[in-house]
This record gives C-alpha cells, sequence and structure tokens, in this order.
C-alpha cells in the first residue's frame, strides 16, 4: 500500500519535471528567429572574415590559398596604420568624455520632470537618432563648411580673421558624432538616476553637504553604473562608426573603419581588410575590460546594492 | 523660553494650503509626535523644518534665531528618514563619518566619535559593512547614529518606524526614546501610529487638515480630547446621542439615552440633543443588573471577537450599535454567547461631548 502510493507520488512528480522542462524548451524556441539571424548572418560571415585574414593576397590572383599572418604584421609594424589606431581610439574616447559631460545635466533635469514635460524633453534628447545619418552629417558639412553658417557667424561678429577649419578635422568628426550618440548617454544615465531614492540626496544635504558635494559624493557614485553602460555604447559605436568620420573626416581623417572599407571595397584586399576589421574589434574590447575594471575599484558598494 | 519654535507656518501647494498658520513652541529635550492621517501636514511641516521646503509664510526659530531662510545643509538638524536612506555605496562607518567629514573634523576625532555613536545604538562591529547587508531595523538604528553624530541642534523623525514589523517596531521605539532622552536632544516624531505616539512622546500634536487640532500630553490627548477629531481619530468611538429633559444650574442636565436616564455633567439646554463619543474600554456589559447600575439598558450580543487579553463585543440596539472591549479577567468570554441578551453601562463621565451636529 505504502509503496504504492510512493510510485504514484514519484509518477507526479516526473510529470512535473516533464512541464518544467518544457516550459524551458519554450522559451528557448522563442529566441530562435533571433539566435538563428545572430548566427548565420554575423557570428557565421565573421567567422569566414577572420580565417579569410590569414590568407594571402595579390592584386592580379587574388585570394590566395597559404596561411600567413602578413596582414596582421603589415598593419602593426607601419606607423601610418598604428597612427589612425591611435586617432580612431582618441576620437572614440574625446566623443564619450563630451557625451559624459553634457549628457548628465540633460538626464538630472528629465529624470526630474514629471508628465508631459518630461515626455517632450525625452523626445527632443531621441530626434537626433530619427534623422538620418547620412542627412544629418550633410547638415553638419554646412555648418562647419569654411563658407559655413558657424564661420559666418564668427567673422560677422568680429570674433575671428579668418575661417576656422572645421569640417574635416578630428572635431568636426567629435561634434557630429556626439550629435548622434549623447542619446545613448542620456537614456542610460537616466536610467541610474531613477533608481536613486531621494530621500539619500536629502539625507546628505541634511548632513551638512552643499549640492556640489553632494554631486560627487552621492548622485555621481550613486549613478556611475549607468555612466559606464552608457560609455560602453557611445565608445563602441564611436570607434566603429564610418559614416560621419566619412563624411565630416574625409580621406583627411581616416579612422579604422574607413581603412577596413578602403581595403575591402577598394582595394578588393579581403583578407588585409578582414586583419583590419578584427584588430579595431579586439582595440574596442580591451579598452572597454580596462575601463570596466577602473570603474569596478570605484564602485565598491554600488555593486551590491 | 521654548527652543523650536513654529510661528504662523504656512505652506501652499498649487494654491491649495496644506498647512495653514501652524505655530507650536517645543521646549529643549522634549519630544514631541506630529500625528495625523496622510495628508494632514505633518511630513510637509517637518520638511519646512528641515528646510527642505521653503515656508511660504511664517517663520522657524532655534534657540532664539530664525532658520527658515537657511538651506537644509546650516541648519543644524539631525534628521532620520522611513526608508532610513543610507548612502548605499558607503559602509556603516562612512556613513556615520559623512557628515563629521563635511565638518572637518580631525581623523582621530571622527574614529571615536562613529565608534561610540554605533556602540549607542548597539551596533559594533558593523563598520566595515555595507547597508545592504544589514536588516531593517539595523538599517535605521545606523540612520540614527548618522544623525546624532554630528550633534545637531534637533533630531527629526520621519515615520522612522513605519517599514519595520510590528515586534520590531515596539522595540525600536523604545530604544529611540532611551537614546533620545539620554542625548537629551530636542525631538520632532512625525508619525500616523497613535499607539506609537502615546507610547513615546513628551507631548502630542494631532495634526488634521493643514491644522494643530490638540497639542498635550499623551494621557490628556486620550482622556480629553478637545476636537470631535481628536476624539474619534486618537483611539476607538462609539457615537451615541441623547435627549436633554431636565438640566440643573447650567452645569448639569438629565439625559436620556436608549431609554435610560443619566446625570451628565454638561452645560445644555433643555429637550436639544446632545452627541457623545464613548471609547469601547468604557462600555462595560453584564448578564445580571446590579443594584446600583440603574441606568443600564439591554442590548443583544451580536458577535463576539476573541482577541487575546480582551474581548471584542459588538452589540446591538435598536437600529444602532456599539462597540465594547472587555478585558478577559474582568469577564470571561465563554459566558456570553452570541445572541444573548447583556445589561450595558457606563460612566458618565466617561462620555467625551461632541460639538458635531447631525
Amino acid at each position: 500500500m505504502q509503496a504504492g502510493i510512493g510510485t504514484e507520488h514519484d509518477l507526479l512528480l516526473q510529470q512535473k519535471k516533464k512541464n518544467l522542462n518544457r516550459k524551458r524548451v519554450d522559451t528557448w524556441l522563442l529566441l530562435i528567429p533571433t539566435l538563428g539571424i545572430f548566427i548565420f548572418f554575423f557570428l557565421l560571415p565573421l567567422f569566414f572574415l577572420f580565417i579569410t585574414s590569414f590568407k594571402t593576397f595579390d592584386a592580379s590572383t587574388g585570394i590566395g590559398n597559404e596561411w600567413t599572418l602578413q596582414n596582421y604584421i603589415k598593419f602593426m609594424s607601419d606607423p601610418f596604420y598604428l597612427g589612425v589606431v591611435w586617432r580612431t581610439v582618441k576620437i572614440a574616447l574625446l566623443t564619450t568624455l563630451i557625451t559624459i559631460i553634457i549628457s548628465y545635466p540633460v538626464a538630472f533635469q528629465i529624470s526630474r520632470s514629471k508628465g508631459r514635460a518630461r515626455n517632450y524633453l525625452t523626445l527632443l534628447v531621441l530626434s537626433p537618432l530619427l534623422i538620418s545619418m547620412v542627412i544629418r552629417c550633410y547638415g553638419w558639412v554646412i555648418l562647419l563648411n569654411n563658407n559655413g553658417v558657424v564661420n559666418n557667424t564668427l567673422l560677422k561678429l568680429g570674433w575671428i580673421d579668418q575661417p576656422l577649419t572645421l569640417l574635416y578635422t578630428e572635431l568636426g568628426v567629435v561634434i557630429g558624432m556626439v550629435h548622434v550618440l549623447f542619446p545613448y548617454m542620456v537614456l542610460s544615465i537616466m536610467g541610474s538616476l531613477e533608481k536613486i531614492d531621494h530621500s539619500v540626496i536629502r539625507a546628505s544635504q541634511n548632513l551638512g553637504a552643499s549640492s556640489f558635494r553632494t554631486f560627487f559624493s552621492i548622485l555621481l557614485p550613486l549613478t556611475l553604473p549607468g555612466v559606464f553602460a552608457g560609455s560602453v555604447m557611445v565608445f563602441s559605436l564611436s570607434v566603429s562608426s564610418f559614416v560621419t568620420p566619412a563624411i565630416l573626416g574625409g580621406p583627411q581623417v581616416k579612422v579604422m573603419s574607413y581603412l577596413t572599407y578602403e581595403q575591402v571595397a577598394v582595394m578588393l584586399n579581403w583578407p588585409y581588410g578582414g586583419a583590419i576589421g578584427f584588430l579595431l574589434i579586439l582595440i574596442a574590447t580591451i579598452t572597454i575590460i580596462a575601463y570596466s575594471k577602473i570603474l569596478a575599484r570605484s564602485e565598491k558598494g554600488v555593486a551590491i546594492q | 523660553m521654548s527652543y523650536l519654535s513654529l510661528e504662523n507656518v504656512v505652506k501652499t501647494f498649487n494654491k491649495t494650503e496644506v498647512v495653514k498658520k501652524l505655530s507650536l513652541e517645543i521646549q529643549k529635550g522634549e519630544l514631541v509626535s506630529f500625528l495625523g492621517p496622510s495628508g494632514c501636514g505633518k511630513t510637509t511641516t517637518l520638511n519646512m523644518v528641515a528646510g527642505f521646503l521653503e515656508v511660504d509664510g511664517g517663520k522657524i526659530e532655534v534657540d532664539g534665531k530664525p532658520v527658515h531662510l537657511l538651506p537644509p545643509n546650516k541648519r543644524e538638524m539631525g534628521m532620520v528618514f522611513q526608508n532610513y536612506a543610507l548612502f548605499p555605496h558607503m559602509t556603516v562607518f562612512e556613513n556615520v563619518a559623512y557628515g563629521l567629514k563635511l565638518r572637518k573634523v580631525p581623523k582621530n576625532e571622527i574614529n571615536t566619535r562613529v565608534l561610540e555613536a554605533l556602540e549607542m545604538v548597539r551596533l559594533s562591529g558593523y563598520e566595515k559593512r555595507y547597508p545592504k547587508e544589514l536588516s531593517g531595523g539595523q538599517q535605521q538604528r545606523v540612520s540614527l547614529a548618522r544623525a546624532l553624530v554630528i550633534k545637531p541642534k534637533v533630531l527629526l523623525l520621519d515615520e522612522p518606524l513605519s517599514n519595520l514589523d510590528a515586534k520590531l517596531r515596539q522595540e525600536m521605539r523604545e530604544e529611540i526614546v532611551d537614546i533620545q532622552k539620554q542625548v537629551g536632544i530636542t525631538t520632532i516624531f512625525v508619525t500616523h501610529d497613535q499607539e506609537e505616539a502615546l507610547a513615546i512622546s513628551d507631548r502630542i500634536a494631532v495634526m488634521y487638515e493643514g491644522r494643530i487640532e490638540q497639542v498635550d500630553d499623551p494621557a490628556t490627548i486620550y482622556n480629553h480630547p478637545k476636537t470631535d477629531f481628536v476624539s474619534q481619530f486618537i483611539g476607538e468611538v462609539n457615537h451615541i446621542q441623547g435627549k436633554v429633559v431636565e438640566t440643573y444650574d447650567n452645569k448639569k442636565c438629565k439625559m436620556h439615552f436608549f431609554g435610560n436616564e443619566q446625570i451628565v455633567s454638561i452645560p445644555s439646554a433643555k429637550n436639544s440633543e446632545v452627541h457623545f463619543f464613548i471609547r469601547p474600554e468604557k462600555i462595560q456589559i453584564s448578564l445580571g443588573v446590579s443594584n446600583e447600575r440603574n441606568e443600564a439598558f439591554q442590548t443583544k450580543v451580536e458577535r463576539k471577537m476573541f482577541l487575546g487579553a480582551k474581548t471584542r463585543y459588538i452589540l446591538r440596539i435598536q437600529d444602532k450599535h456599539l462597540v465594547a472591549d472587555i478585558s478577559n479577567t474582568v469577564l470571561n468570554p465563554s459566558q456570553i454567547k452570541e445572541g444573548n441578551s447583556v445589561y450595558t453601562y457606563w460612566n458618565p463621565e466617561d462620555l467625551l461631548p461632541s460639538r458635531m451636529v447631525r
């Protein structure tokens, strides 16, 4: 009798387990479309490109069959290419830094506002993302031109004697990049600002801290995770961006993605283009890891929170 | 001379006055509770004292000096928040030391004062923990230590116990009073829990719709409420009405309640209807009539609820319900069953006259 009940109980348990397993399978099924696209149209081509980057190339015969490290060696030993790497990283870091500085007050204001004002402000922040990348860049060309709005205004005001070269400089690229990418930073900082309990700020003031002190001792440390997430997004998007540097920087301000494009589309040297592409991924990854390591040291309690 | 004084303080939100010309004098070392339902302006008033809200009229003085124009960081007030408001990225030690560091206190003095403060709230040894590693009660104690370590002029407690569970709440409130008396600090305690206010306050300011209805010590508030709101808000009340049948010297009158006569000492005109409140624990019942209680009338027990130390009886007379709480040591609840008829009576002194007009 006792045994009978036992087996019945076991059966029930098994049934339950089966159901649970099926549920798990169901949720995985939902991921198939995304996973499919990700694997077949991103990971696989990336993998083939990676293999190709170790192949030889000849202008007359095309991609060879021998294995070689020559593509990587060529890139790493050429001061011109290393200069491009440095410029790419510099532009990306500068863009990230400037977006942090200009996004924080915006995020703070939006997170403090309510209702309709909040919706409009958010829409305003997101507006750069609503316009096509190319159109927006040509807009900046008109503004930053030697004969453009900015220079003309400054000349008329008598603040400068000669037009400033803004277009086809690193500064021009950074300006264009900051414009596109700052919404990501604003949204990300907003996310962590909203998690902060307002009474924590009051507590700080109550204990005698000025607003300035409260910002640096309480608000900023508590929003570092948001600043970090935003920085990762902005940095990786700007380090690999192509359209903005191509239009606002032109051939004078070559960045790595532009080099890759040149090799692949103009020279048809796929192995070398692939090698440059992979070095770009490597550099971005290393920078982000280094950044997160530095941040983790200063965070402490935030992680526990 | 009072230590903390509020004089005709006004606060307006969107043209509605939420605090209406509120005045209050608090003595040095006194613990005064602001008690009232939500929306009565008690937290708003506290925030004005702390400086988080500007006053729209009137003034606030501490030790004879006006403070209502100072920013919160210049007011030297310690505040304990409902949700603790500890800095999550700092350890317990750093949290408590924060206010001292801002005051540029030398490092070794910070060390001793923080450790002293933590000892006072019985949290020695927790210095290196982060707030998230502490229980709610412990977090609130850190918050108290953090507020007191800067030796503030006034301690402000904003519903500090409402996030704790019942048992801990009782423990913590005793601890808070102990510490408050030990430090001798002038304290405002905001709460919506009347039991809490009655238990710990030197005086209670009962607030309603932006006004203070009554400020008195707990016993006076409970036994001699000055307004209808206070009688109904503090403790529970039965609402009854009687008719004046005869008056004596304009001081006492004979009243009719449910067909019984009783002499009550209130001045009233003949034949007028008078409303009273009476607390459930002041109503007494018995199965038989005792001789001296000729004012007793009969009611029917409609429901009986066992509440541990006491039993609550819902009594019915005519179309009215009366709630009576009887201690189980006075009357064994097993003697009375639902549906029984019982004799009901009260002492005329326990009737709280109401100004209510129906």
